[in-house]
C-alpha cells in the first residue's frame, strides 16, 4: 500500500520509546490497530503512538524498571559503559571541540595523551575532597590478595576511563569562553562528583566478583544506638557474602565484610544477577 | 459509589463509548473524537485502574472475516460503578455517545 512504509517507520521508532520488554506486543497493537485505519488518517493515527509508548515508559513497574535500565552490576557492563562515553568523549574532542579551540591543542595522539596527563594530574590534586566519602571496610584480611589486587585494577580502570570525559566537559567549557568564576567552580565540582561516584561505586561492590550489591535492607532503629547497631546490610547476589554498613561512623561499627562460606551457597539462586 | 474514582470529562467519555459497545481503540476515538495519542494511553490509564480490561478477539473469528485479531474493551465491575458516577456529575455523557449493538468477539 502506498504511502505504508511512512506509518510503519513512525510506529517502528516510536517503538524504540517502548520498553523492551513489552515492545512487541505494542507493536502488534498498533500494527494490527492499523490495518483498520483509512489510509487518509493513518499517518496522525500513527503520531498518537509515541505518547503512547512514552506513557508504557513511564508507568511501568519499577521491577520493570530494574530489568531494563542500563546495568552497571557487572564490572564488564560497568567498564564498558565508561569506555563508551570515554569513546564518544574522544570523538567529540577531536572533531567538535578541538577545531574551535584558539590556540588550537597540539594534534594527534601525542597531544590527546598530553591533555589526559593534565587531566589526570587535575582529577590527583582534586582526589582528596571525593576520598572523603571513602570507608575502608573493616575485615579486610577475609579478602584474599589476588582479589585487592582486580579490586584496584577496576578503581584505576575506572578513573583512568573517566579521564577523557572530563576533558571533554573542559574543553566543551573553554570552546564556549574564558573559564573562569562559576564556570570553573562548576567544572571543578563536576570532577569532584565524578570521582565521588567512582569511589562509593567501588565501595558497593562485592570485593570477590566485583559485582554491585544488592537488596539492602536497613537493620536496627536509630533510637536505640547505645547497645545496638543499626545501619544497611546489602547481599552479593552470588552469595559470597554481606556489607554491613553503619548510619553512623564510629570507632567500634563501621562498614564490615562478612564472607560467606560454601554452606551458603544453597541460599543464592546459580547465575543470579546476571546482567551482563 | 463514595469511594469511586472521579474521572476527567475525557476518560468519562471514552468510559461510555466502550459501555455504548465501541470497544476497539479506533471506534473509541471515532465516537468521542479524540486524537490516538490521547485515547491509547487514557485506555491503558484505566486498564491499571481496573475501570476496564482487554482482551485480544479470537484468532478464529478474525481468520473468518480474513483481518488481524483486534485488541477490546470492556468494562469492569468497578469500571460500571465509576461510569455510573460520572453520569451523574456529568449529565450530558450518554447523549454525546450513541449506544450501538455490542458486537459479538
Amino acid at each position: 500500500m502506498k504511502g505504508q512504509w511512512l506509518q510503519r517507520t513512525t510506529l517502528r521508532v516510536a517503538s524504540l520509546l517502548a520498553p523492551s520488554d513489552q515492545r512487541t506486543e505494542w507493536m502488534e497493537e498498533w500494527q494490527t490497530e492499523l490495518w483498520y485505519i483509512p489510509q487518509c488518517h493513518a499517518t496522525r493515527f500513527c503520531l498518537g503512538a509515541f505518547p503512547d509508548a512514552l506513557w508504557l515508559r513511564r508507568n511501568r513497574s519499577e521491577g520493570d524498571r530494574k530489568r531494563t535500565g542500563i546495568r552497571l552490576d557487572s564490572p564488564i557492563s560497568c567498564l564498558a559503559v565508561l569506555a563508551a562515553c570515554a569513546a564518544l568523549s574522544i570523538f567529540l574532542m577531536f572533531y567538535v571541540l578541538a577545531p574551535r579551540l584558539e590556540p588550537p591543542p597540539p594534534p594527534g595522539a601525542r597531544g590527546l595523551a598530553n591533555v589526559s596527563m593534565g587531566m589526570l594530574l587535575l582529577s590527583c590534586l582534586l582526589m582528596p575532597a571525593a576520598l572523603c566519602v571513602w570507608r575502608a571496610p573493616a575485615d579486610r584480611r577475609a579478602v584474599p590478595w589476588p582479589n585487592r589486587l582486580r579490586r584496584t585494577i577496576f578503581l584505576v580502570l575506572k578513573i583512568v576511563l573517566l579521564q577523557p570525559v572530563l576533558l571533554c566537559g573542559f574543553l566543551s567549557q573553554a570552546a564556549l569562553g574564558p573559564l573562569g568564576g562559576f564556570i570553573g567552580l562548576g567544572f571543578n565540582a563536576a570532577v569532584i562528583l565524578a570521582l565521588r561516584w567512582v569511589i562509593t561505586d567501588q565501595q558497593h561492590r562485592c570485593p570477590v566478583c566485583l559485582r554491585l550489591l544488592s537488596s539492602p535492607v536497613v537493620i536496627g532503629t536509630p533510637s536505640r544506638t547505645f547497645l545496638e547497631w543499626y545501619g544497611t546490610e546489602s547481599t552479593c547476589s552470588r552469595g559470597h557474602g554481606l556489607l554491613h554498613t553503619s548510619e553512623i561512623w564510629s570507632s567500634y561499627s563501621g562498614q564490615q565484610w562478612l564472607c560467606l562460606g560454601d554452606s551458603w551457597s544453597a541460599l543464592f539462586v546459580k547465575g543470579a544477577g546476571r546482567h551482563l | 459509589m463514595a469511594d469511586a474514582p472521579r474521572l476527567s470529562h475525557t476518560s468519562a467519555m471514552m468510559l461510555q463509548a466502550i459501555a455504548a459497545g465501541h470497544i476497539y481503540g479506533y471506534t473509541v476515538m471515532e465516537v468521542t473524537g479524540l486524537p490516538s495519542g490521547t485515547v491509547y494511553p487514557a485506555l491503558r490509564r484505566m486498564e491499571r485502574d481496573a475501570l476496564i480490561r482487554s482482551q485480544w478477539e479470537r484468532q478464529s473469528v478474525a481468520d473468518a472475516e480474513q483481518r488481524p485479531p483486534r485488541k477490546y474493551y470492556k468494562l469492569t465491575r468497578a469500571g460500571e460503578k465509576t461510569l455510573e458516577a460520572s453520569r451523574k456529575r456529568y449529565p450530558l455523557l450518554a447523549k454525546l455517545v450513541a449506544t450501538e449493538e455490542v458486537e459479538d468477539v
